[in-house]
């Protein structure tokens, strides 16, 4: 029950990580035997069995609503590698690329 | 409808909530500044930095929830929404996925001739907004490049999911225009839709009739993004209509998302959900799980402003056409106007007479708001005393209204500067005289048949109910005429 | 004075500094000698910040005894693992990723060093990202072991660990996330501390897995450790992980009972590794503490967890290295090309590897069956903690089944890699804190045991270990570096 190819592809596009046709066989076959290492988990019976998210804490601490100072634009993006307008720059988003404000 | 379907739609309603600073970071949320003037390590998303929420967005996302009806969750978690977008620095968002901090509200609506009507509200939960992407070019298809502006990327929002329960453009027309009044009492978010503060995305099927299978299954069209109450109801339209003829031709409806075109009131194909977002959902790491205690939740709950409902029924009960108690209703700050004007007053009926007649327009041709408006409500109470004590008429009073607009000064004080009042007003002197013929006709018909010391009786007693104030011969020669006309009439 | 400064412990080198019988420049002067003398044959160091480390020594000449006093790391000088934002350094998380990146701010536990007057040195070596067990997975040069030079210090803290062993610095920052202090610390004969997770701050460390992530301090001894731990922990307002003040709880001054567990010397441990734990064991009964045998049954699943959970959180951690704010970027013409290029050519196979791992863990369909299901054994392990708390006062094990091994040696196979963990990825799953001390010798190379101890119990286990350490013979730097 190993990843196909066609499944890495898949998941590399998720990742956006590009995969070449020499890259995968090795890839998927460190894949798998990870996946076959984890598999051993099934065995056990965790019908009953809360997951741990948080190990030690169980409760947000929350801020006063205080505005404090942002960073000055050149700050802000001084680590970019395109910048116009005090803003980042990225090329062409082809329409099927989606995302988009508050999903 | 006559249709064979029925329009199914339920509406995805983000809106920021107004804070003084983000949701997980200090810096602030003010509209308008220069790109990336408000942003910080954590709202960059750069390496390193952690997520704290703020107590106020949290506040403020319960109100909301308490105000919808909702039952606040005395334990939800964050969880991260993951996919690549330019907009998004951390390429997730925070949100909340499978415990969000409020479920099961509802939205009542009225629609015209029609019951009321209960819309569902399946969640609320919070979020952070993302960045703003400046297409260099006409469209985002032909733009050559994009620059990204992170001022409002971590600004507070609640998503509001409503249940599928609207079955016509005109109902999700009422459900917006009334969630934004219910969230307008509790003063939560600006609302402007056309700051993108208030966003709304519909989701629209059509079922048609025997459908047997879930409306989850049906497939549906998500129209983005509408940036006004109008052009979601009009996409809403468009998208029936489109559907329709897809279904009578025989075609297939794809699950896609749309946009919408308003100068054609098109909706047009953005992306088809098949090849839809992975978005790999798990609990956020950084951020141990929101507790909320019963007391302090009720403690909200106790907090909660009137709300429109409740207005409503107030102001039906003393008298106000329903017509007339909609447009308070809806418009928050002409209902605080009112309410103001109210308390000094006591015919409310007159105020709103008033308020939605000369003062809408007037402020409206001022570019003024009710809460701007030049002219208090304390102003306008008085200058409605001065009318029902017979002071002013009502023609005079729109003068006076008019020029408390333009000079901002008080009634009276214009009143007593124009040498203003009922005594020089003819239309108001004309009244009196007719009440003291009406009163006197004995002296009257004494007057007709020759006697002209009657015509002395009438102007003193004219003179004498103006307290002394109108000009004798303009009393003389409105008697005179009046009596003349009125003889001209029945002869 | 003495003339061989890098020698001294960092408690010694403040109370010299403190009692005025040595400038914190000579001493800052004296471990740079000593860094450029032996770093080249080392490779600890990615970024030595000499300029500013002797200006801030010029500096910390002129405060006053009291200052000095006030200040518990002034004239103490310290490197800090290079995936801790440093503001006026730059910050790499040894990837290409970030060759050139600065960022605009200091990790909360950067600011207290300096609040603490520590002299900050450097930036060290890692796998990149902290993904790895060897620092061979560094971007820019592999760290060697001082004791061995073919063999690999351990990892991902391998170029602090290196350090220390080298006496460069005298006490280190790392971090851990699966052992990345404490195997580190074995494989170089010196003490590695893992705190309770939520004692210190995770801002401004870059993040690798965020539930499992905790910085903590690296020295020659325990006392040196300790006094780095109580400068970096307590809570952090920018951290909602952060662990609020408790009192500590009280501390048994012994014999303690000492739990352990007959999983950490099954399959796949050395022979010679057991033997030399044997031993340790023996020397603590004799001190009149009681050993207890007990189990921990569901540390074989330990590392099966560990490997959905951190690469799951990983993928989503290192999503933000798109190239659009900061880091390196890929000319493209458009934006899904700029991603999977930047993406592509800026990430290590190793990166990339978890980076599928956890993806794959967490998408469409298979989020139940792994980061789930993983999320669940973590409570199984927490509970055998807890149990054998209820027994025992500490829990002690080896730190690895192994000794540092040759570099290459594990390369072919990630699993075996990732199988060397099994005994400290289980304190990171519970979220308890875990030290590991020197215990002893095979072929020359160092062997760590690790001391555990229930959640919030970081002082307890520091006395503990402190007492335990006394039972060893004292640090001795390698051959090679005591010229
Ligand atoms: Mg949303
Ligand atoms: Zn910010």
């Amino acid at each position: 029950m190993g990843l196909t190819d066609h499944e890495i592809q898949h998941v590399a596009r998720l990742a956006r990580l590009r995969l070449t046709a020499d890259e995968l066989p090795v890839i998927r076959r460190d894949l798998n035997r990870v996946l076959e290492y984890v598999s051993q988990l099934q065995t056990l019976d965790l019908a009953n069995v809360e997951p741990t998210m948080h190990v030690v804490k169980s409760e947000t601490p929350l801020r006063h609503d205080q505005v404090e100072p942002s960073l000055p634009v050149l700050e802000a993006t001084r680590n970019a590698a395109q910048v116009e307008e005090g803003m980042f720059k990225v090329p062409r988003i082809m329409d099927s690329e989606g995302g988009g404000a508050g999903e | 409808m006559s249709e064979a379907f029925d329009v199914i739609i339920g509406l995805e309603v983000h809106v920021e909530l107004k804070t003084a600073s983000k949701l997980f970071c200090c810096c602030s949320t003010a509209f308008g500044a220069p790109p990336n003037s408000q942003t910080c390590p954590v709202c960059l998303g750069l390496p390193g930095v952690l997520p704290v929420p703020n107590s106020e967005a949290i506040r403020l996302a319960v109100r909301s929830a308490l105000a919808l009806n909702c039952q606040v969750r005395p334990f939800s978690k964050f969880d991260r929404k993951q996919y690549f977008y330019p907009d998004l620095p951390k390429a997730y968002q925070i949100s909340q996925y499978d415990q969000p901090l409020a479920e099961f509200g509802w939205v009542t609506i009225h629609p015209s001739g029609e019951e009321a009507k209960r819309v569902g509200i399946r969640r609320i939960h919070l979020e952070e907004d993302a960045g703003k992407l400046n297409h260099l070019g006409q469209r985002l298809g032909d733009a050559v490049g994009s620059l990204v502006d992170l001022n409002r990327a971590g600004v507070p929002l609640i998503e509001i999911v409503s249940e599928p329960d609207m079955r016509s453009a005109e109902e999700a027309r009422l459900y917006l225009t009334e969630l934004r009044a219910v969230l307008s009492y509790l003063d939560v978010s600006d609302l402007r839709m056309e700051e993108g503060s208030l966003r709304c995305d519909a989701n629209v099927s059509l079922r048609p009739h025997g459908y047997q299978g879930s409306l989850e299954e049906l497939p549906r069209v998500e129209i983005k993004n509408v940036n006004s109450i109008r052009n979601v109801q009009r996409g809403i339209e468009y998208e029936v209509v489109r559907q329709a003829d897809m279904l009578k031709r025989g075609e297939r409806i794809v699950r896609e998302t749309r946009g919408f075109d308003d100068s054609t009131g098109r909706t047009y194909s953005q992306r088809s959900k098949e090849e839809a977002h992975d978005y790999r959902y798990f609990p956020e790491p950084d951020l141990p799980p929101l507790r909320l205690s019963p007391e302090w939740i009720e403690a909200q709950r106790t907090a909660l402003p009137l709300l429109p409902d409740a207005i409503r029924r107030d102001l039906r009960s003393r008298g106000i056409p329903d017509k007339d108690v909609e447009v308070l209703v809806l418009d928050r700050e002409a209902y605080e106007y009112w309410k103001d004007a109210a308390q000094a007053f006591s015919d409310d009926r007159l105020i709103v007479n008033w308020m939605l007649s000369d003062v809408s327009r007037l402020i409206h041709l001022r570019g003024e708001t009710f809460a701007t408006a030049t002219v208090r409500p304390a102003q306008l109470v008085e200058l409605l005393k001065l009318i029902q004590e017979g002071t002013l008429s009502g023609r005079m009073a729109k003068d006076v209204l008019e020029a408390m607009f333009e000079t901002g000064q008080d009634a009276q004080a214009l009143v007593k500067q124009k040498g203003l009042s009922q005594i020089t007003d003819e239309e108001a002197l004309m009244q009196v005289v007719n009440q003291v013929l009406e009163t006197h006709r004995h002296v009257v018909a004494d007057y007709l048949s020759g006697k002209e010391k009657a015509l002395a009786y009438l102007v003193g007693q004219v003179m004498k109910l103006t307290r002394g104030q109108a000009k004798p011969d303009l009393v003389n020669r409105l008697i005179k005429e009046a009596i003349s006309g009125s003889q001209a009439v029945s002869s | 004075m003495s003339n061989r400064l890098w020698t001294e412990e960092a408690v010694r080198l403040h109370e010299m500094f403190v009692a005025g019988k040595v400038s914190c420049e000579e001493i800052v002067q004296d471990h740079l000698e000593h860094l450029a003398a032996v770093d080249p044959g080392i490779g600890a160091f990615l970024h030595v910040a000499a300029d500013q480390a002797l200006a801030q020594a010029k500096e910390a000449d002129r405060w006053s005894t009291e200052e000095r006093q006030m200040r518990p790391l002034s004239g103490v000088p310290i490197a800090v693992k290079d995936n801790i934002v440093t503001q006026r350094m730059p910050t790499t998380a040894a990837s290409r990723m970030l060759e050139k990146f600065y960022a605009p701010y200091n990790a909360t536990v950067v600011e207290k060093l300096y609040a603490a007057g520590g002299i900050l040195m450097g930036k060290t070596n890692l796998d990149e990202f902290a993904m790895g067990s060897s620092t061979e997975h560094s971007a820019f040069h592999p760290t060697r072991n001082p004791w061995q030079r073919d063999r690999v210090p351990g990892g991902s803290s391998g170029g602090s660990a290196a350090a220390v062993a080298a006496g460069m610095v005298p006490i280190a920052l790392g971090s851990d996330t699966g052992g990345s202090i404490r195997q580190p610390a074995a494989y170089c004969g010196i003490v590695g501390m893992k705190p309770t997770y939520g004692r210190v701050s995770r801002y401004g460390l870059i993040a690798f897995a965020s539930s499992l992530d905790q910085i903590g301090p690296m020295a020659r001894t325990v006392r040196d450790a300790a006094l780095l731990y109580h400068v970096i922990e307590g809570p952090d307002a920018r951290d909602a992980t952060s662990l609020p003040l408790t009192a500590s709880p009280p501390t048994r001054s012994g014999p303690w009972r000492i739990g352990v567990p007959r999983e950490y010397f099954q399959e796949g441990i050395d022979p010679r590794v057991g033997d030399v734990i044997d031993r340790y064991l023996r020397r603590l009964s004799d001190a009149g503490h009681e050993i207890r045998d007990l189990s921990l049954p569901h540390t074989r699943y330990a590392v099966a967890t560990y490997y959905l959970i951190a690469p799951a959180e990983a993928s989503s951690n290192l999503a933000r290295y798109d190239g659009v704010r900061y880091g390196f970027r890929c000319d493209a013409r458009d934006l899904v090309s700029l991603y999977e290029r930047t993406r592509d050519e800026g990430f290590g196979p190793e990166v990339k590897r978890r980076i599928l791992l956890g993806t794959h863990a967490l998408s469409s369909g298979y989020y139940d069956a792994y980061y789930l299901t993983a999320q669940k054994v973590r409570t199984l392990i927490r509970q055998d903690f807890d149990a054998a708390f209820n027994a025992v006062d500490f829990v002690v094990a080896p730190t690895t089944p192994d000794v540092a091994f040759r570099f290459g040696e594990r390369d072919d196979d990630p699993l075996k890699m990732y199988l060397g963990d099994i005994y400290t990825v289980t304190a990171n799953l519970a979220g308890l804190p875990a030290i590991s001390l020197p215990a002893g010798w095979v072929d020359g190379l160092p062997v760590g045991v690790q001391w555990m101890a229930r959640p919030l119990f970081d002082n307890a286990l520091l006395d503990a270990a402190q007492a335990a350490e006394a039972l060893m013979p004292p640090f001795q730097f390698p051959q090679e570096v005591r010229e």
